[in-house]
């Protein structure tokens, strides 16, 4: 076989897989979007149809027109983006201590180590003393309790992965800048934030993925319109009596399409954020 | 200004990377800190400009003790090795970075980062990111911003260390010119003894944390205190002759290979108090002569290699279990594995102790 030919099907073998993975990671998605224009008739029929038969709205009029899908929106971007702003300012804080402050390296280890395992535990697990503990303060349904809860839930992730982007900052910048007139702290704003800025837009992409696609704790504590986000709402459409496909194709399009976008628009961050620290 | 360590001691856990270090550096002098990589200089460095704390001891900056300063407040300029430019500055903001902290107005900042910046000859490259610039550049921005704020002194650790070979010989003069025009003092760290010899107004030879010698570069390579000195300071090497004196014979004797009259030195050294009468002899390369036929009081030797060097040649030779190099004109030629003779004068020799390896006591 000749070099040419075994370079074009190695490269084919190579599409093809692609092409396999992503039909099976976004045939789900394809299905929900022609779900959310579909009529129920077609819904409902035996034939499964690949396109809508008949192109309708009625979903979209139905899921926020008459339930109430905005206010849930502007719960999820409430909570989502105050825990993220308050998670990357305590963690990249944190992390600060972690990159530079003296320390045995026994205690940097434990200590970064156990910021990571609190992620370890199944967050179902911590639901019930978090709850009882929101029972008593009477902050059940509130954007506050969320706001801690999805805080606390970014912030190991955000320590890691903003000790990363500290650590890439040469200390000699840093200790020059201390020679030059800084203190640490104006050290830390005029020198390594504006250097690890790229690495923040990247933590703070991850934080809003993450929390925007929460369910759990969404559910557990919350019950009403006032602070119910839209994970939580478009579970709401599965009820007792009835299976309302279409509205659910909708709302889900609706849920993943700003996350989507801003994805999109940050995807170089992204990608530096997968990679930090893999080369030098 | 002038800069005193008073018996400085710096621990990192159990390590001692600077004991009892004292040193006084005079105003405006050029003072630089030799040593291999690990010896305490760089930590002596960091101890006055106050990225780090000495476990023992004062600091002085002329009369103020600055232990306890922040390194803000000790009015002194750091040119690190990696030259730490702001990467998201340009050359400008870089060079007025210390004038800005300290809330200078802008347009006299502008004038005198210009100023500076000409002098170094980066002034038509004010608007770029370090990262546009080369190494040789690059250093002179450091440079710059280390001298725009006019400090008490300068600070520089291994500053031509990550530069090319030739710009570093070029930079050598153009910073000891800079300095001599400032007449700021300056406390220099580098590994190089060739940066040592060529700038310094005095040396500080360091080894494991301890201060071995001070003294101009002259008195440190005509009477090195040691054995480490000797060979650190010169380039190539002090060549070294475990020997041991027979009083019976007063000779310097090598077993198996050479003995000499050690009389000449008898007024020079102490010879006769080393334990044993074990010695090590000392040459310098430019002391020996090579010679073709046998010479009384010589080693003899083979010639190993030669390595010409334009104005003079590196002869490397086998005597006995040592290789010896030997400074000759540059026409010198011989076959290897020819025979030959080092001589040299007795005035020139230095003599250790073996089992201290400090110098003899000279008389």
């Amino acid at each position: 076989m000749s070099y040419r030919l075994r370079n074009i099907l190695s490269s084919l073998a190579k599409y093809v897989a692609l092409a396999v993975i992503l039909v099976i990671v976004l045939f789900p998605i394809y299905w929900m979007v022609v779900t959310g224009f579909k009529n129920r008739l077609e819904l409902t029929g035996t034939q499964p149809t690949w396109f809508p038969q008949i192109f309708t709205l009625d979903n979209y009029f139905k899921a926020f027109g008459g339930r109430a899908f905005p206010q849930y929106m502007v719960n999820s971007i409430i909570v989502v983006s105050t825990s993220t702003v308050l998670s990357l300012i305590a963690g990249s804080l944190a992390a600060y201590a972690l990159a530079r402050f003296p320390m045995s390296r026994g205690f940097r280890n434990n200590m970064s180590f156990w910021i990571l395992s609190t992620r370890m535990v199944p967050p179902i697990v911590t639901i019930i003393p978090i709850y009882l503990l929101f029972v008593n303060l009477h902050w059940l349904n509130s954007y506050r309790a969320l706001i801690i809860v999805y805080t606390g839930f970014a912030l190991p992730f955000t320590t890691w992965m903003m000790r990363a982007f500290i650590q890439e900052v040469p200390v000699d910048l840093e200790e020059a800048a201390l020679v030059d007139g800084d203190n640490r702290l104006t050290a830390f704003f005029r020198i390594v934030l504006p250097l690890t800025a790229p690495g923040m837009a990247a933590t703070a992409v991850f934080s809003i993925v993450v929390l925007w696609n929460e369910f759990i704790f969404a559910l557990i504590l919350a019950s009403t319109s006032k602070a119910i986000t839209l994970p939580v709402g478009v579970s709401g459409l599965v009820s007792q009596y009835e299976l309302l496909w279409g509205e659910m194709g909708a709302a889900g399009t609706v849920v993943i399409l700003p996350i989507l976008i801003f994805s999109l628009s940050v995807q170089r961050y992204l990608v530096r954020g997968l990679t930090v620290g893999a080369i030098k | 200004m002038d800069i005193t360590y008073e018996h400085v001691t710096k621990q990192f856990g159990d390590v001692a990377a600077l004991s009892d270090f004292s040193l006084h550096v005079a105003d405006g002098e050029f003072m630089v800190m030799l040593g291999p990589s690990g010896c305490g200089k760089t930590t002596a460095l960091r101890c006055l400009a106050g990225l780090e704390r000495p476990s023992i001891g004062l600091i002085k900056i002329g009369q103020r003790v600055v232990n306890n300063l922040e390194p803000r407040d000790r009015d002194v300029s750091l040119v690190f090795q990696s030259y730490a430019l702001y990467p998201h500055m340009s050359v400008r903001d870089n060079i007025m970075y210390p004038l800005r902290i300290r809330g200078m107005a802008k347009a006299e900042r502008e004038r005198q980062a210009q100023e500076v910046a000409d002098r170094l000859e980066i002034g038509n490259l004010m608007d770029r990111r370090p990262r546009q610039l080369s190494g040789g550049q690059r250093q002179r921005v450091a440079l710059a911003r280390a001298i725009v704020r006019d400090p008490a002194c300068f600070l520089m650790d291994e500053p031509l260390s990550n530069l090319d070979a030739k710009l570093r010989v070029h930079m050598r003069a153009e910073l000891k010119h800079l300095q001599k025009s400032l007449g700021t003092t300056t406390l220099y760290v580098t590994h190089d003894q060739a940066e040592a010899m060529t700038m310094a107004d005095r040396v500080a030879v360091l080894s494991n944390g301890v201060l071995l010698q001070v003294g101009t570069i002259d008195d440190i390579y005509r009477h090195p205190i040691n054995v480490f000195v000797a060979t650190f300071v010169g380039s190539p090497s002090m060549n070294l002759l475990p020997v041991s004196f027979e009083p019976a014979s007063c000779q310097l004797v090598q077993a198996g290979l050479f003995a000499m009259d050690a009389a000449p030195l008898l007024p020079r050294f102490q010879i006769g108090a080393a334990p044993g009468d074990q010695y090590v002899l000392g040459v310098r390369p430019e002391d020996f002569a090579v010679s073709l036929e046998s010479r009384p009081n010589s080693i003899p030797a083979e010639i190993y290699a030669i390595e010409p060097m334009g104005n003079e040649a590196l002869v490397a030779v086998d005597a006995g279990d040592a290789r010896l190099i030997a400074r000759a004109a540059p026409t010198f030629q011989a076959p290897i594995g020819t025979h030959c003779w080092l001589t040299f004068e007795p005035s020139t020799v230095h003599l250790f102790e073996s089992a201290s390896q400090k110098r003899v006591e000279e008389k």
